[in-house]
Protein backbone atom coordinates (compact mmCIF):
# COMPACT_ATOMS: atom_id res chain seq x y z
CA UNK A 1 0.00 0.00 0.00
CA UNK A 2 0.34 3.78 -0.38
CA UNK A 3 1.57 5.72 2.88
CA UNK A 4 1.55 9.59 1.47
CA UNK A 5 2.14 12.00 3.58
CA UNK A 6 1.20 15.60 2.67
CA UNK A 7 3.89 18.97 2.33
CA UNK A 8 2.35 22.13 1.87
CA UNK A 9 4.05 25.30 2.71
CA UNK A 10 4.12 26.13 6.67
CA UNK A 11 3.54 21.89 7.50
CA UNK A 12 5.20 21.04 10.95
CA UNK A 13 8.31 19.30 10.45
CA UNK A 14 7.35 16.10 13.69
CA UNK A 15 3.88 15.81 12.59
CA UNK A 16 5.37 15.07 9.09
CA UNK A 17 8.79 13.23 10.80
CA UNK A 18 6.88 11.13 13.20
CA UNK A 19 4.67 8.91 10.78
CA UNK A 20 7.33 9.01 8.16
CA UNK A 21 10.42 7.20 10.17
CA UNK A 22 7.50 4.87 11.95
CA UNK A 23 5.38 3.82 8.76
CA UNK A 24 9.24 3.10 7.09
CA UNK A 25 10.05 1.43 10.19
CA UNK A 26 6.74 -0.81 9.90
CA UNK A 27 7.50 -1.13 6.35
CA UNK A 28 10.92 -2.73 7.03
CA UNK A 29 9.84 -4.82 9.46
CA UNK A 30 7.03 -6.35 7.04
CA UNK A 31 9.17 -6.86 4.11
CA UNK A 32 8.42 -3.60 2.58
CA UNK A 33 4.65 -3.34 2.04
CA UNK A 34 4.39 -0.04 2.93
CA UNK A 35 5.55 2.44 0.12
CA UNK A 36 5.97 5.84 2.41
CA UNK A 37 6.14 8.80 0.59
CA UNK A 38 6.11 12.79 0.74
CA UNK A 39 3.79 14.01 -1.34
CA UNK A 40 3.01 17.41 -2.54
CA UNK A 41 -0.75 18.65 -3.38
CA UNK A 42 0.16 19.36 -7.10
CA UNK A 43 3.85 19.21 -7.68
CA UNK A 44 6.94 17.72 -6.59
CA UNK A 45 10.12 19.33 -5.21
CA UNK A 46 11.17 21.08 -1.92
CA UNK A 47 8.33 22.63 0.63
CA UNK A 48 9.58 25.13 3.46
CA UNK A 49 8.10 23.82 7.03
CA UNK A 50 6.99 26.62 9.55
CA UNK A 51 10.12 26.21 11.84
CA UNK A 52 13.00 27.68 10.78
CA UNK A 53 12.95 27.54 7.25
CA UNK A 54 13.22 23.33 7.29
CA UNK A 55 12.94 21.65 4.36
CA UNK A 56 11.91 18.16 3.45
CA UNK A 57 11.45 17.01 -0.06
CA UNK A 58 8.12 15.33 -1.80
CA UNK A 59 9.42 13.72 -4.21
CA UNK A 60 5.71 12.60 -5.57
CA UNK A 61 2.54 14.69 -6.28
CA UNK A 62 -0.51 12.86 -3.83
CA UNK A 63 -2.52 10.74 -5.97
CA UNK A 64 -5.88 10.82 -3.74
CA UNK A 65 -7.36 7.22 -4.83
CA UNK A 66 -4.40 5.23 -4.23
CA UNK A 67 -5.06 2.07 -1.71
CA UNK A 68 -3.81 3.18 1.58
CA UNK A 69 -3.51 6.07 3.79
CA UNK A 70 -3.33 10.04 2.91
CA UNK A 71 -1.76 11.40 5.97
CA UNK A 72 -1.88 15.83 6.74
CA UNK A 73 -0.01 17.09 8.81
CA UNK A 74 -0.53 20.63 10.50
CA UNK A 75 1.27 23.56 10.65
CA UNK A 76 3.79 25.41 12.58
CA UNK A 77 4.03 29.17 13.18
CA UNK A 78 2.75 31.61 15.78
CA UNK A 79 -0.05 31.11 17.76
CA UNK A 80 -0.81 34.29 19.00
CA UNK A 81 -1.06 37.84 17.38
CA UNK A 82 -3.89 39.54 15.45
CA UNK A 83 -4.70 37.30 12.36
CA UNK A 84 -5.20 40.42 10.26
CA UNK A 85 -1.48 40.97 10.79
CA UNK A 86 0.19 37.37 11.53
CA UNK A 87 0.42 34.48 9.90
CA UNK A 88 -0.98 32.05 12.76
CA UNK A 89 -1.53 29.11 12.51
CA UNK A 90 -5.10 28.98 12.32
CA UNK A 91 -4.92 31.15 9.06
CA UNK A 92 -2.23 29.13 7.90
CA UNK A 93 -4.80 26.02 8.03
CA UNK A 94 -7.39 28.33 6.82
CA UNK A 95 -5.90 28.54 3.66
CA UNK A 96 -5.47 25.37 2.83
CA UNK A 97 -8.88 25.61 1.63
CA UNK A 98 -8.20 28.09 -0.79
CA UNK A 99 -5.83 25.30 -2.29
CA UNK A 100 -6.06 21.68 -3.78
CA UNK A 101 -6.45 20.14 -1.02
CA UNK A 102 -10.29 20.04 -0.77
CA UNK A 103 -11.01 18.52 -3.94
CA UNK A 104 -7.98 15.88 -3.24
CA UNK A 105 -8.99 15.26 0.17
CA UNK A 106 -12.92 14.66 -1.03
CA UNK A 107 -11.40 11.77 -3.65
CA UNK A 108 -9.62 10.26 -0.77
CA UNK A 109 -12.21 9.95 1.54
CA UNK A 110 -14.61 8.73 -1.93
CA UNK A 111 -12.09 5.83 -2.49
CA UNK A 112 -13.06 2.41 -1.56
CA UNK A 113 -9.38 1.36 0.32
CA UNK A 114 -7.93 5.21 1.23
CA UNK A 115 -8.19 6.42 4.60
CA UNK A 116 -7.34 9.87 5.31
CA UNK A 117 -5.18 10.25 8.67
CA UNK A 118 -4.50 13.75 10.64
CA UNK A 119 -1.88 15.00 12.68
CA UNK A 120 -2.41 18.07 14.82
CA UNK A 121 -4.06 20.93 12.92
CA UNK A 122 -4.52 18.72 9.71
CA UNK A 123 -7.65 17.75 11.19
CA UNK A 124 -8.86 21.65 11.77
CA UNK A 125 -7.53 22.41 8.25
CA UNK A 126 -9.89 19.60 6.79
CA UNK A 127 -12.55 21.05 8.93
CA UNK A 128 -11.91 24.55 8.02
CA UNK A 129 -12.37 23.43 4.54
CA UNK A 130 -15.60 21.91 5.67
CA UNK A 131 -14.91 18.58 5.34
CA UNK A 132 -15.59 16.89 8.51
CA UNK A 133 -19.07 17.92 9.26
CA UNK A 134 -20.32 15.56 11.45
CA UNK A 135 -17.55 13.26 11.72
CA UNK A 136 -15.76 12.53 14.93
CA UNK A 137 -12.22 13.95 15.48
CA UNK A 138 -9.24 15.80 17.54
CA UNK A 139 -6.77 18.14 16.66
CA UNK A 140 -4.10 20.36 18.54
CA UNK A 141 -5.60 21.20 22.49
CA UNK A 142 -5.21 24.54 21.38
CA UNK A 143 -7.42 23.97 18.36
CA UNK A 144 -10.36 22.01 19.28
CA UNK A 145 -12.47 24.53 20.53
CA UNK A 146 -12.08 26.01 16.75
CA UNK A 147 -12.89 22.04 15.70
CA UNK A 148 -16.25 22.19 17.63
CA UNK A 149 -17.44 25.48 15.76
CA UNK A 150 -17.09 23.96 12.54
CA UNK A 151 -19.17 21.17 12.93
CA UNK A 152 -17.65 18.30 13.85
CA UNK A 153 -17.34 16.32 16.83
CA UNK A 154 -14.82 16.89 19.07
CA UNK A 155 -13.17 13.21 21.10
CA UNK A 156 -10.26 14.47 22.96
CA UNK A 157 -8.57 11.40 22.78
CA UNK A 158 -5.14 11.17 21.94
CA UNK A 159 -6.25 9.22 18.51
CA UNK A 160 -9.64 9.38 17.34
CA UNK A 161 -10.61 6.30 14.46
CA UNK A 162 -13.79 7.25 12.70
CA UNK A 163 -13.20 4.72 10.08
CA UNK A 164 -12.22 6.05 6.57
CA UNK A 165 -10.77 8.97 8.84
CA UNK A 166 -8.45 8.55 11.55
CA UNK A 167 -7.51 12.03 13.57
CA UNK A 168 -4.93 12.60 16.10
CA UNK A 169 -3.99 15.50 18.52
CA UNK A 170 -0.66 17.48 18.71
CA UNK A 171 2.60 16.97 17.30
CA UNK A 172 3.95 14.24 18.76
CA UNK A 173 0.43 12.09 18.89
CA UNK A 174 1.97 11.74 15.07
CA UNK A 175 3.90 8.83 17.03
CA UNK A 176 0.95 7.05 18.53
CA UNK A 177 -1.17 7.65 15.46
CA UNK A 178 1.15 5.66 13.11
CA UNK A 179 1.70 3.04 15.62
CA UNK A 180 -2.15 2.76 15.77
CA UNK A 181 -2.76 2.60 11.64
CA UNK A 182 -0.22 0.08 11.99
CA UNK A 183 -1.66 -1.77 14.47
CA UNK A 184 -5.08 -1.75 12.37
CA UNK A 185 -3.63 -2.70 8.48
CA UNK A 186 -1.38 -5.18 9.83
CA UNK A 187 -1.79 -6.17 13.46
CA UNK A 188 -0.24 -5.99 17.06
CA UNK A 189 3.26 -7.43 16.42
CA UNK A 190 3.99 -5.09 13.89
CA UNK A 191 3.26 -1.87 15.60
CA UNK A 192 5.11 -3.68 18.73
CA UNK A 193 8.19 -4.44 17.07
CA UNK A 194 8.23 -0.86 15.79
CA UNK A 195 7.56 0.30 19.73
CA UNK A 196 10.87 -1.73 20.98
CA UNK A 197 12.86 -0.19 17.91
CA UNK A 198 11.98 3.56 18.73
CA UNK A 199 11.92 2.69 22.43
CA UNK A 200 8.21 4.51 22.58
CA UNK A 201 4.92 3.10 23.77
CA UNK A 202 1.65 4.87 23.08
CA UNK A 203 -0.47 5.99 25.29
CA UNK A 204 -3.48 6.52 25.92
CA UNK A 205 -7.21 5.00 24.30
CA UNK A 206 -7.66 4.95 20.66
CA UNK A 207 -11.48 6.41 20.60
CA UNK A 208 -13.90 4.39 17.98
CA UNK A 209 -17.64 4.47 18.41
CA UNK A 210 -17.68 0.80 18.99
CA UNK A 211 -19.05 -0.94 22.20
CA UNK A 212 -20.82 0.16 24.89
CA UNK A 213 -21.27 4.24 25.16
CA UNK A 214 -20.10 5.42 28.73
CA UNK A 215 -23.09 6.84 31.01
CA UNK A 216 -22.82 10.43 32.30
CA UNK A 217 -22.30 9.49 36.44
CA UNK B 1 -16.48 40.59 12.11
CA UNK B 2 -13.43 39.50 13.67
CA UNK B 3 -12.80 35.16 13.29
CA UNK B 4 -9.77 33.46 14.04
CA UNK B 5 -8.65 33.96 10.84
CA UNK B 6 -8.86 37.84 10.54
CA UNK B 7 -11.74 40.00 10.48
CA UNK B 8 -14.34 38.78 7.77
CA UNK B 9 -16.98 41.24 5.88
CA UNK B 10 -20.44 40.95 5.03
CA UNK B 11 -24.13 42.13 4.08
CA UNK B 12 -26.54 41.41 6.39
CA UNK B 13 -30.74 41.42 4.95
CA UNK B 14 -32.93 41.31 7.48
CA UNK B 15 -37.04 41.12 6.55
CA UNK B 16 -39.99 41.21 8.89
CA UNK B 17 -43.37 39.80 7.59
CA UNK B 18 -46.00 39.31 9.78
CA UNK B 19 -44.11 40.11 13.34
CA UNK B 20 -41.43 37.03 11.82
CA UNK B 21 -37.73 37.98 11.82
CA UNK B 22 -36.08 36.36 8.53
CA UNK B 23 -32.73 37.22 7.41
CA UNK B 24 -29.20 36.38 5.15
CA UNK B 25 -25.85 36.99 4.91
CA UNK B 26 -23.42 37.55 1.79
CA UNK B 27 -19.94 37.16 2.41
CA UNK B 28 -17.10 39.51 1.51
CA UNK B 29 -15.87 36.99 -0.44
CA UNK B 30 -18.98 36.57 -3.09
CA UNK B 31 -19.69 33.21 -1.56
CA UNK B 32 -23.83 32.06 -1.35
CA UNK B 33 -26.07 33.78 0.82
CA UNK B 34 -25.97 31.90 4.09
CA UNK B 35 -29.52 31.76 5.77
CA UNK B 36 -29.71 33.34 9.60
CA UNK B 37 -31.42 31.26 12.23
CA UNK B 38 -33.02 32.13 15.64
CA UNK B 39 -33.33 35.48 14.61
CA UNK B 40 -34.77 37.35 18.27
CA UNK B 41 -34.95 41.13 18.80
CA UNK B 42 -35.55 42.65 21.88
CA UNK B 43 -35.90 46.97 22.51
CA UNK B 44 -34.00 48.25 25.12
CA UNK B 45 -32.57 51.48 26.21
CA UNK B 46 -29.42 51.41 23.87
CA UNK B 47 -31.42 50.33 21.04
CA UNK B 48 -32.80 47.08 20.10
CA UNK B 49 -31.13 44.06 21.17
CA UNK B 50 -30.62 41.64 17.95
CA UNK B 51 -29.01 38.09 18.58
CA UNK B 52 -29.14 35.51 15.59
CA UNK B 53 -27.07 32.47 14.78
CA UNK B 54 -25.25 31.40 11.57
CA UNK B 55 -23.66 28.51 9.75
CA UNK B 56 -20.58 29.84 7.63
CA UNK B 57 -19.17 27.91 4.80
CA UNK B 58 -16.60 30.49 3.25
CA UNK B 59 -14.21 31.61 3.62
CA UNK B 60 -14.33 28.69 6.55
CA UNK B 61 -16.81 26.49 7.78
CA UNK B 62 -17.96 28.01 11.48
CA UNK B 63 -21.27 27.97 13.50
CA UNK B 64 -21.43 31.73 14.68
CA UNK B 65 -23.34 32.91 17.25
CA UNK B 66 -24.02 37.00 16.97
CA UNK B 67 -25.34 39.63 19.66
CA UNK B 68 -25.41 43.01 18.89
CA UNK B 69 -27.03 46.09 19.34
CA UNK B 70 -28.85 48.33 16.79
CA UNK B 71 -29.43 51.91 16.71
CA UNK B 72 -30.61 53.81 13.21
CA UNK B 73 -27.95 53.92 11.27
CA UNK B 74 -25.38 51.21 13.20
CA UNK B 75 -24.97 47.91 14.89
CA UNK B 76 -21.86 46.87 17.31
CA UNK B 77 -21.52 43.77 19.66
CA UNK B 78 -20.02 40.44 19.35
CA UNK B 79 -20.22 37.27 17.60
CA UNK B 80 -18.86 33.80 19.19
CA UNK B 81 -17.75 30.30 17.64
CA UNK B 82 -18.84 27.79 19.87
CA UNK B 83 -16.56 27.90 22.80
CA UNK B 84 -13.99 30.17 22.08
CA UNK B 85 -13.88 33.92 23.46
CA UNK B 86 -16.30 36.09 22.06
CA UNK B 87 -15.30 38.65 19.47
CA UNK B 88 -15.97 41.95 18.06
CA UNK B 89 -18.89 42.77 15.47
CA UNK B 90 -19.62 46.45 13.98
CA UNK B 91 -21.74 47.31 11.04
CA UNK B 92 -23.41 50.25 9.37
CA UNK B 93 -26.84 50.34 7.81
CA UNK B 94 -26.57 49.76 4.01
CA UNK B 95 -27.12 53.39 2.55
CA UNK B 96 -29.43 51.73 -0.16
CA UNK B 97 -31.76 50.36 2.05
Amino acid sequence: MLAQIILFDGFDPLDVIAPFEVLSAGSDALGGAIDVRLVGLESAGPVTSGTRGLELNATHVLEPEAPGMVILPGASGPTVGDPDLVRTIPVILAGLAGTALPDLIRRAFAAPDTLVATVCGGGLALAMAGLLEGRTAVTHTLGNDVLEATGTTVVRARVVDDGNLVSAGGVTSGLDLALYLLEREFGPRIAYSVEQLFEYERRGTVWRAQGHAALTV
Amino acid sequence: MRTPIGTMHATMTFDNVEGTWTGSAVGGDGGPAIPLRDIRTESTADGEHVTWSQTITTPLRLNLDFDVVVDDERMTGHSRAGRLPRTAVSGTRDPAR
